[in-house]
């Protein structure tokens, strides 16, 4: 698997390429700037590109505007963006355009490798992986969406940890029920969520969405 | 003739006694604070010694002009010298106690011109109008000699009148009598008092939030590090003889750069949220929408921005210059480049203010829901934020507003919070600024 890594501090750019080789990926380029990003995106097509919200030269989300310019350019590019807080607004900005294969980790998710390696799978699958602390704020929050309302507690669980990028395997373990239980509440969120029968991965896409805009 | 002059001067004198007492009024100020008043010295001031100045120059003035031969024009040698005197003897006379500093301007002028006066008749007698001068009689006695007097006079005369007028020269300078003039003194006065107010308040409230800092840091990360620290020390004893307990050393290890981390982020964002400093207000604000655990309807009307800008997909070619607003000129006008920006300081005060106002419905309100309004208009950023909860909230309670307000002040901002028991809660917060244009860069 192909990786872009895009990080300023050349410590942490050198430990995730360390790492990552260290789990068999292969690191097409490591780039330490965003307009190098942006090229290396476009021009390498990884397989995922691990992304620092900030980045020179603005040293502001020039990382994220690297990637969702890149995104714009290759649609559904797979990107893993890694920053040292997370915010549900930019959560928002990645999956806008529904086309799935987006990361948001806090930066300090690199410590489990195992889980971080199991992220960067999924999202260079398609899949939808956000932060347990972007998700946490979600559970706490009041639900003013309608369809996202009408959702049972256990739905809503269930929702949360499809945001948190886990199979229905990883939930079913996670909350102790069968993994048909798992797929029988996923099924009850997409019909609760209007969602037409279609590739699962997009369907789990459209509603951490709708979650999010909840 | 003689009835008459006495007759004029009985009445002018009572006229001036009337003027006098009225000066004082009802409830007039002793005599001696009156005289401690009119003797007092200030640095640089007038006195009274330099307003008494104006009675020889009185004195003078009405010799010349009785009996004088002004270019075809004398007094009668009687009723009008007297009136001529008595007028300009109650003019002094009210001057001095009306105003001294008039009294010794005048004083200064009058001893100059008559200094001058003094040398011209000397020179160039009988060539020059008037008649008598101190002394001299030059009517009565049209001699040589005393035209010597005069230059002496004169002399005399212009060396008081240059030793006062650079006094009265200098107290004009420093204290202009234009109304307008001191009316802006008192409003520069008054600023400065407010800014000498907010200017303690900014260093007080910096001064604690780099303690609180301080004590954050020195409890939590460096805490945290020190664990994690002493764990590795630890596990590299450990290592050789038990591997596995070890390596449960580097999981707790992981933990406390972990809760390091959590906690460093935490602090991070009291001091400067990090949406603020990559996106400014607008977008800070809809992160802090996005947050709160309870619906936010937002309203958010600046002119078009760099982040809106991103949103539409054209991130990079907008982006912000990456710190400080300071010193950057203000938009002028329209918005040329379609990108301006609130400065950071008073972008970071706005916000930690609207989140204040968001904390407190959020925990006190029992709202159901809240509205964020967001606009810059005519000068002013203004966000108001609204709830529909039970209302009652009094910013002279808990700090938390009033902390607010005093971090507001320093950018002359205000904070408004309409609050009636039942609700709705408003609170409005105003700060003038001027929008600016972000540098842009290419990324």
């Amino acid at each position: 698997m192909r990786i872009v890594i895009a990080e300023d501090l050349y410590l942490l750019r050198e430990g995730l390429v360390r790492l990552l080789s260290a789990h068999g990926f292969e690191i097409a380029a490591a780039v330490a700037s965003a307009p190098e990003l942006l090229e290396a995106l476009v021009e390498q097509r990884p397989d995922v590109g691990i992304v620092d919200v900030r980045l020179p030269p603005t040293h502001t989300d020039d990382g994220l505007r690297a990637a969702l310019r890149a995104r714009a350019q290759v649609p559904g590019l797979p990107v893993l963006v890694l920053s040292q807080y997370v915010e549900q607004l930019y959560a928002r900005e990645l999956l806008a355009d529904q086309a799935g294969g987006v990361g948001y980790l806090l930066k300090d998710r690199v410590f489990n490798d195992e889980a971080f390696t199991a992220a960067i799978r999924t999202v260079a699958a398609g899949g939808t992986v956000l932060d347990p602390e972007v998700v946490g704020k979600l559970m706490t929050r009041r639900s003013r969406a309608e369809p996202v309302a009408r959702l049972t507690p256990r739905e809503r669980e269930v929702l949360a940890l499809m945001a948190e990028g886990r199979s229905n395997v990883a939930i079913a373990q996670r909350l102790f029920i069968t993994e048909k239980a798992v797929s029988k509440h996923a099924a009850g969120i997409f019909a609760k969520l209007d969602l037409a029968p279609s590739d699962d991965d997009n369907r789990r896409v459209l509603a951490v969405l709708a979650y999010l805009d909840s | 003739m003689l009835v008459a002059i006495v007759l004029a001067l009985t009445i002018g004198s009572i006229a001036v006694g009337l003027w006098l007492l009225r000066l004082d009024g009802p409830g007039a100020r002793p005599v001696t604070a009156l005289a401690a008043r009119w003797l007092d010295r200030r640095r640089g001031g007038i006195s009274a010694a330099h307003a008494l100045l104006l009675i020889p120059v009185a004195g003078l003035a009405m010799q010349l002009l009785g009996p004088g031969n002004w270019f075809g024009w004398q007094a009668v040698d009687g009723l009008d010298a007297a009136v001529i005197d008595l007028a300009v003897a109650a003019a002094a006379v009210v001057l001095i106690f009306r105003s001294r500093v008039w009294a010794a301007t005048l004083a200064a002028a009058g001893l100059l011109v008559l200094g001058v006066y003094g040398w011209l008749i000397a020179m160039f007698w009988p060539g020059v109008p008037g008649f008598a001068y101190g002394f001299s009689d030059l009517h009565n006695s049209p001699l040589p000699a005393p035209l010597w007097s005069d230059a002496l006079q004169g002399s005399l005369l212009l060396a008081v009148g240059l030793w006062l007028a650079p006094r009265v020269m200098r107290y004009h300078l420093a204290n202009p009598s234009d109304p307008e003039l001191a009316a802006r003194a008192r409003q520069l006065t008054q600023r400065v008092q407010m800014l000498t107010q907010t200017r303690r308040d900014v260093v007080d409230t910096a001064a604690a939030e780099l303690r609180r800092i301080e004590r954050d840091l020195h409890d939590g990360a460096q805490a945290r590090l020190v664990a994690l620290g002493m764990s590795l020390q630890a596990a590299e004893r450990l290592f050789p003889v038990s591997p596995e307990a070890a390596l449960a050393l580097v999981a707790e290890a992981k933990e406390s750069s972990s809760l390091a981390l959590t906690e460093l982020r935490d602090l991070v964002r009291g001091i400067y949220p990090p949406v603020l400093a990559d996106r400014g207000l607008a977008d800070a604000i809809r992160a802090l929408a996005l947050d709160a655990p309870l619906p936010v309807e937002l309203d958010i009307d600046l002119p078009a921005t760099a982040d809106q800008a991103s949103r539409a997909g054209l991130g990079g070619q907008a982006s912000r210059a990456a710190t400080g607003g300071q010193g950057r000129p203000a938009a002028t006008g329209g918005q040329g480049s379609g990108a301006s920006t609130v400065e950071l300081p008073v972008a970071s005060a706005v916000y930690f203010s609207v989140a204040e106002a968001l904390t407190n419905v959020t925990k006190h309100a029992g709202a159901r829901s809240v509205r964020i309004q967001l606009s810059h208009a005519s000068g002013v950023l203004r966000a108001q934020v609204t709830d529909d909860g039970c209302g009652g909230a009094d910013p002279a309670q808990g700090t938390g507003l009033a902390g607010v307000e005093r971090r507001l002040a320093a950018f002359d901002g205000i904070l408004a919070v309409n609050s009636p028991p039942g609700g709705p809660t408003i609170v409005v917060i105003e700060v003038p600024c001027a929008l600016s244009s972000p540098k842009t860069s290419t990324c």
